[in-house]
């Protein structure tokens, strides 16, 4: 099941629901995945994960401590080598679009269903970004607003990305969007990993620009 | 409030003991006992500084210490008599606290409001007018009439500034309950959404009887968040957040995918476009398959604002519209367009046999 079979995909839970914590480490566990730990909290996140080396962390946004979009960032920067994968379930579409232009990969929504969230991890592990219409949604709405006050270094989007992003938010899989736009299934997703990077990149340049402006080490 | 106010107060006593001080200095020669004028404002200073340091505290502003201080000010306006000569008190000289006198008034309207404020105002009034042995001469002299103004206007303004304290004071007592109840809501609300997301996913996983149990907890679990979500913040008068419109369509055959930023349309104009968008969703319901799922996306693209409506049923081919109209498809779909129409809008309609069907609504923003 998974890409290297003697190499299981490491994985980390953050969630501060125990029922579901341990639930959904019992399940990766079942489907082959090796969980290197669980945290309630984003501290306990940031110390488990500097040890445990996980390639996927699997994320909560509602923690009661950090928020996940500054867990996402901590986790990053102490580890570039790791993806985060927000699973949450009242994430409100700020808190989700905050994640992911922190550097998360990838949004479900915990109703998913199982075979959903392994595909992701998967997905996540394999340094894919794990785009539901939700999320193409979001992003594309965030590209709209960035583009109502253009400045420089603002990124736009392509009219290919546009037009994919929105077939992404309109349900269509990257096969089906490949075979509409005449394009390879690679490129499809090159052109939706580009519109996430793209603003990640924006964000970070934006925190450096703002903790230099106001004189932060 | 109430230590402002008595602040207030004894910065009065102050400025009017100043005031008085350059009078009785300047014509203490033209008395007919300019000692006893010096003694007058050497009283008033010493009770001035009794009365400030007495009234800074709220344990010594008592009842008593109030009506002395009314006292006081009455029996030095009396004194005005005996020192000054009756030649300059009948050609309407002041006396000798002038102003001085009023700060026992307001004094009497903080501590008992205004009709407190009144009954002090009347005994200076009656000391003024017992000195002077009968009304002023001439014009009403207005200080007499001031003084019991000042005595009513300031009790009351006292009243009022107590009950604004009090009625500020509640509502921030209320505001502070109600976002600790918010705070206690949300906290409730994400236990119950992951407790229904994970009977969902674990009933679904299970099959059979439990499905059906997961599939009522993912609708509440839907129903549920968009509860949680912000509700319509500040939308300016006459203008709507789309996304509040289309959102409740969402279910578990139907995703609804939006911005994270309010999407503000005229009143009339989001309510076509999002009874538009409900009128495809019904035309999937019963066109397109038992099995079909929906989209919807809401995009605002600053000058316009699209909202598009996929289906991945069965589809029809636009080319059969014979066949389309017969399956009761078109009338719907001019039935949107119209609707359209109507706020200035378009739909475009598109639709491969086996590949579902797209309605796009856009319309301009006026």
């Amino acid at each position: 099941m998974c890409p290297e079979a003697d190499r299981p995909v490491r994985v980390l839970v953050v969630d501060d629901h125990p029922i579901w914590r341990h639930g959904v480490a019992r399940d990766l566990a079942e489907a082959g995945f090796l969980v290197v730990g669980t945290a309630a909290d984003g501290r306990q996140a940031l110390r488990i994960a500097g040890a445990a080396r996980p390639q996927v962390i699997l994320l909560d946004l509602h923690l009661p401590d950090i928020s996940g979009a500054e867990v996402t960032r901590q986790l990053l920067a102490a580890d570039p080598g790791g993806s985060v994968l927000v699973l949450s379930a009242s994430g409100e579409r700020q808190d989700v679009l905050d994640a992911v232009t922190a550097g998360a990969s990838g949004y479900l929504v915990k109703s998913a269903q199982l075979s959903e969230l392994l595909t992701a991890v998967r997905a996540t592990a394999a340094g894919q970004a794990v785009f539901t219409p939700g999320l193409a949604g979001l992003i594309l709405g965030e590209y709209r607003r960035l583009a109502s006050s253009p400045a420089p270094g603002t990124p736009q989007l392509t009219p290919r990305e546009s037009e994919v992003l929105r077939l992404v938010a309109t349900g269509l899989t990257y096969r089906q969007i490949a075979e509409r736009l005449v394009l390879s299934h690679r490129t499809v997703q090159n052109h939706v990993q580009n519109t996430l990077v793209k603003l990640q990149l924006h964000n970070k340049a934006e925190l450096v620009r703002y903790a230099l402006e106001h004189g932060l080490e | 409030m109430s230590d402002r106010m008595w602040r207030a107060v004894s910065v009065f006593r102050v400025l009017a003991l100043g005031y008085a001080a350059v009078l009785i200095i300047a014509d203490h020669n033209r008395y007919a006992h300019p000692a006893g004028g010096i003694a007058v404002l050497a009283v008033m200073a010493g009770w001035s500084a009794v009365t400030i340091v007495a009234y800074a505290r709220p344990g010594r502003r008592s009842r008593w210490l109030v009506i002395a201080d009314v006292a006081v000010a009455a029996a030095l306006i009396m004194a005005t008599r005996w020192v000054d000569t009756p030649a300059r008190i009948d050609h309407g000289a002041p006396t000798l606290p002038t102003f001085w006198a009023a700060a026992s008034v307001l004094a009497c309207a903080v501590a008992g409001g205004p009709w407190a404020g009144l009954a002090g105002g009347l005994a200076i009034a009656a000391a003024d007018l017992a000195e002077r042995q009968g009304l002023p001469r001439g014009s009403l002299n207005g200080t007499v009439f001031l003084v019991l103004i000042s005595g009513l206007v300031g009790g009351y303004v006292m009243r009022l500034g107590l009950r604004a304290e009090a009625a500020v004071d509640k509502a921030a007592r209320s505001e502070a309950a109600t976002a600790e109840r918010d705070r206690i809501a949300r906290e409730i609300h994400d236990s119950v959404l992951q407790v229904l997301a994970l009977v969902s996913r674990r009933g679904r996983e299970l099959g059979g009887e439990a499905a059906e149990l997961g599939r009522l907890a993912g609708e509440q679990e839907r129903a549920l968040r968009s509860l949680v979500s912000p509700g319509p913040l500040a939308a300016p008068i006459g203008q709507l957040d789309l996304r509040l419109l289309v959102e409740p369509f969402a279910c578990d055959r139907v995703t609804v995918s939006c911005p994270a930023t309010a999407v503000l349309m005229a009143d009339a104009t989001a309510r076509a476009l999002a009874s538009a968008a409900g009128e495809a969703l019904d035309n999937v319901r019963n066109h397109a398959g038992p099995d079909a799922r929906a989209w919807v996306l809401v995009d605002d693209e600053g000058a316009a604002v699209a909202v598009s409506v996929r289906d991945d049923g069965t589809g029809f081919d636009p080319a059969g519209l014979a066949a389309a109209a017969r399956a009761g498809r078109l009338g719907v779909a001019q039935s949107i367009v119209g609707r359209l129409r109507g706020v200035g809008g378009e739909a475009i309609l598109t639709s491969v046999p086996g590949q579902g069907t797209e309605v796009e609504l856009r319309v301009p923003r006026g």
